[in-house]
């Protein structure tokens, strides 16, 4: 191909978007296809939809309830205040047709190698699978007497069902992976040993120590953790030595979990303590604020705390007024009014601030602040070469989905270790990222209303840990998953019957594969109308004529002249005859007029 | 000194097509634009499509020889396609395009009104080629308001407008696709009549299965009515001898 040719087409090459991915495809850690389930959903094909998910996440139940959904934040319609709800659609195809003799438990074969993974979590437990899958054999060692990771100990049943999570991760087993619960590393059994023992070690530990703030009274009894908390609800359901006045701390979802939890267990009142100002300003999700209300939490937003207070276990605790939560230069740095405080009767105070990394056991990997595990970002490998730590005892993911990409991240890179493989080459994009795709909503668009869910009466609520989201009924799922605007470039594409026919993916894909085959069909080029529709409606206003216009010219030259095309004989002739004396003529104009006619009306 | 300001330039497909209407638009032009001559020639617009540069430099050097013999500082197109090739290759020429010089010198008397009583509704067909140029959109809809014709826009319209199917040589080179875009233009049009002000359009339009005509035909003929016999496909044959007509009119009416 000449350069004339090739220069053309690299732009399109380099920059057409019409393989670029969708806003909430790229946006999920997974890179689940939302859009293609999305779209299977509202044709009611949810066989194909559960399948589709299943190809990236194997806890599609779980994800379906509890997911941070990345995607939904970025989805295009939350640009205009009504973004997708994407993880309800996925639970709707789970809970309902989900079938566990569809999972796919094919694995590469057994290979010689064997992989202790520490902890369960959804970080571990991807890894666990994916390591499985080369054929790797893989021992997983989880200190709980149950799998999970926080989704168990951590995430309220209320909102996470147990029997899901130990449905769907009966994966593991079925694919040979051996799991050894209520053994914990560093007491059931040495660090050192595992390392020594295996060929590769994970570890996948979470964070779940939790911290205090450092006031007076912090260490009374009845001041307490919110992971310490929420671990033994969710695993004995109760709290020993449980009050009827609650105050929880922080304005995250942790703290509102805990609250949460508190009101189901009976208490009182439940009161929640935070810096923020308002909803908006907290970290938690609104609606889960807006939930903790309805079920009577009450909210003390732009307080701090002074002092917990009482002789030999939590009477009060004194609040102060934030007035400051962020200095101008965007650091966490809270300032109070000293002179304004308040005191709340409480029998027990929950911190929910914040977590850090229980890596003591690990004595010989490199850990810093807050126990967290230093790590090679790309590699997620550790000092120890053979050990890679991944999910949220690295501080590199906060969300369970999050975690599950580095768990993913950490398997292909144990695998590329082990097979002495480059292991930073072709490594992008293994997490969320920015789609290269620039749409616009269509203008006749109507912004329809998300669609939500059923939830479950407030009474009910308040009494128990029944699961209070219900999910969508099969007419609320087709109608939702309808609203999505299949996000894609392709404008040309679906103008153009010719690249209908010839291209239909894209120009990029097109420009793309006659580049490396040196050459093109010549009834592509010929086939191109030069009408200018791609340029009119490509963002990038890419002139496809011109790139079709010099194939053409390359293939006239290495054609002594003439057009590759037998059909265009016929035009050959034309042109010829066209320029002949037979049918020309030109002639100086006259003096005088023929025959005058008057003007009419005309003039702009 | 010559008399020659400008010269109407018809192209080749309008000749083809209907003689008849490019010698009475030589002559209105004329009668109010003294100083109208004619060059009857091809802009090599389709030698260039097909990628042959060479021949088409040759050739445009043809063309650009007679205007410089006739001193014209003017070139009036009729044919859209001639309207970018001469801009772009006679830079020294001012070029402007018949559409947008009828609304200035206007229409014939006789023919004001002429379509008012008509039933039918002309869907108008605007050329891709000069997509870009809403005066020449606005000038044909200036002429089917002067005749009293009812129009259709279609979804795709002016700046948006679909390609008829008979650019880029496609025709010849893919028949069956270039039949397909032909129908895909037509399939999104109301009335069973459209207009067009390119005679290569005209047939595309005719091929997507509507009644179709050129706007000279709506000027230098009608009234139109669904009652009166619509122009068909024309031979080959007949087009030559068309050309060969248009030949001998300007030879005439510039005698
Ligand atoms: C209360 C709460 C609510 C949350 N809500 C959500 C939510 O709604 N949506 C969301 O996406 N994310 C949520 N998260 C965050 C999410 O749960 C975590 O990001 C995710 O679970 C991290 O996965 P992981 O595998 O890295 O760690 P974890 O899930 O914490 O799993 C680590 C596992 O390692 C085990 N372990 C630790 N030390 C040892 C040891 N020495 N030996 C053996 N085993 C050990 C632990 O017992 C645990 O099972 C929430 C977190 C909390 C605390
Ligand atoms: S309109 Fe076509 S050529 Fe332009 S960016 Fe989109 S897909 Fe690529
Ligand atoms: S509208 Fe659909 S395709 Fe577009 S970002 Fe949202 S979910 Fe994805």
């Amino acid at each position: 191909m000449k350069a004339d040719t090739v220069r053309e087409m690299l732009p399109v090459i380099e920059d057409c978007m019409g393989d670029a991915p969708p806003y909430c495809h790229t946006a999920c850690p997974m890179h689940t296809d939302v859009k293609g389930y999305v779209n299977l959903i509202a044709e009611g094909k949810y066989k194909e939809a559960i399948q589709t998910i299943r190809q990236k996440l194997f806890l599609p139940k779980s994800l379906g309830r509890v997911c941070a959904h990345p995607c939904e934040e970025h989805c295009k319609r939350n640009e205009v205040g009504n973004a997708m709800s994407i993880a309800s659609l996925k639970r709707f195809a789970a809970d309902n047709y989900d079938d566990e003799f569809d999972w796919d438990v094919t694995r590469e074969p057994d290979r010689p190698e064997k992989i202790a993974v520490i902890g369960s979590g959804p970080a571990g437990a991807q890894a666990a699978l994916d390591l499985r899958r080369q054929g790797y054999s893989v021992t997983v060692y989880e200190k709980h007497p149950v799998v999970g990771g926080m989704l168990y100990v951590g995430i309220p049943s209320y909102r996470l069902p147990r029997e899901i999570i130990n449905a769907e991760y009966s994966l593991l087993h079925r694919m040979g992976i051996k799991i050894k619960l209520a053994t914990e590393v560093g007491k059931d059994i040495p660090f050192q040993e595992i390392v020594d023992t295996y060929d590769g070690v994970v570890i996948a530990i979470g964070a779940h120590k939790g911290f205090k703030l450092p006031v007076n009274g912090k260490d009374l009894p009845g001041a307490i953790q919110a992971v310490d908390f929420l671990r033994e609800v969710s695993l004995t359901g109760t709290y020993k030595g449980f009050g009827k006045r609650i105050t929880v701390i922080g304005g995250g979802n942790v703290a509102l979990d805990s609250a949460r939890t508190a009101v189901r267990l009976g208490a009182e009142k439940v009161h929640l303590v935070c810096l923020e100002k308002d909803i908006k300003e907290m970290f938690a999700h609104d609606w889960e604020v807006r939930e903790a209300l309805e079920e009577g939490v009450i909210l003390h937003n732009s307080w701090g705390t002074e002092a917990i207070k009482g002789d030999d276990k939590v009477e009060q605790i004194i609040l102060k007024k934030c007035i400051q939560v962020f200095d101008p230069k965007g650091r966490f740095n809270p300032a109070y009014d000293e002179g304004c405080q308040e005191i709340v009767e409480t029998d027990m105070v929950i911190f929910a601030i914040g977590q850090g990394v229980d890596s003591d056991f690990a004595t010989s990997v490199e850990v810093g602040r807050g126990g967290r595990f230093v790590v090679d970002e790309k590699t997620l490998q550790t000092n120890i070469r053979k050990v890679f730590a991944c999910g949220d005892g690295t501080g590199i993911s906060l969300m369970a989905v999050e975690a599950m990409a580095e768990g993913r991240i950490a398997a292909e890179s144990l695998h590329r270790y082990l097979n002495l493989k480059d292991m930073r080459i072709q490594r992008d994009h293994e997490r969320g990222y920015r789609t290269n795709l620039e749409t616009s909503i269509p203008a006749d668009d109507t912004n329809p209303e998300r669609v939500n869910t059923r939830k479950l009466d407030i009474a009910t609520r308040m009494r128990s840990f029944t699961e209070v989201d219900l999910g969508f009924s099969e007419e609320q799922a087709v109608e939702e998953a309808s609203r999505c605007l299949q996000c894609e470039c392709r404008l040309c594409v679906k103008e153009c019957l010719m690249l209908q026919e010839f291209s239909p993916d894209c120009p990029k894909k097109y420009f793309k594969d006659a580049l490396i085959a040196g050459e093109v069909d010549p009834v592509v080029p010929y086939s191109c109308n030069m009408c200018g529709t791609c340029t009119l409606v490509c963002p990038k206003d890419f002139k496809l004529q011109d790139a079709f216009m010099n194939m053409r010219k390359e293939m006239v030259m290495n054609n002594g002249g003439k057009s590759p095309m037998k059909g265009h004989k016929v035009i050959d002739m034309h042109q010829l005859l066209s320029f002949s004396r037979l049918f020309n003529t030109s002639r100086p104009a006259r003096n005088g007029t023929n025959q005058p006619t008057a003007p009419t009306g005309g003039g702009k | 000194m010559s008399t020659t300001k400008r010269v109407f330039f018809p192209g080749c497909s309008l000749p083809s097509y209907n003689p008849m209407a490019v010698q009475k638009t030589l002559v209105h032009l004329q009668n109010h634009l003294p100083g109208t001559g004619a060059i009857l020639k091809c802009c090599g617009k389709p030698t260039k499509a097909l990628g042959q540069i060479d021949q088409f430099k040759k050739r445009y050097a043809g063309v650009q020889s007679e205007i410089d013999r006739l001193d014209a500082e003017e070139v009036i197109v009729a044919c859209q396609s001639c309207f970018l090739t001469l801009s772009e290759y006679s830079p020294k020429q001012k070029v402007r395009s018949l559409w947008t010089i009828l609304p200035e010198i206007g229409l014939p008397e006789e023919v004001r009104g002429i379509g008012k009583d008509s039933d039918i509704t002309f869907a108008i067909h605007d050329s891709c080629s000069t997509r870009y140029r809403p005066d020449i959109h606005e000038g044909i809809r200036w002429i089917m308001d002067e005749l009293g014709y009812k129009y259709e826009e279609p979804a795709h319209t002016k700046m948006t407008t679909l390609c008829c199917g008979f650019g880029g040589m496609v025709l010849p080179a893919n028949p069956d696709l270039a039949q397909r875009i032909m129908k895909n233009r037509t399939s999104e049009v109301q009335s069973d009549y459209m207009v067009t002000y390119c005679a290569a359009c005209r047939m595309s339009m005719m091929m997507g299965g509507k009644q179709s005509l050129h706007i000279l035909d709506l000027v230098f003929g009608g009234p139109w009515t669904s009652k009166t016999p619509f122009p068909g496909a024309g031979s080959t044959v007949e087009s030559w001898k068309n050309r060969r007509k248009a030949k001998k009119s300007i030879e005439k009416v510039l005698a």
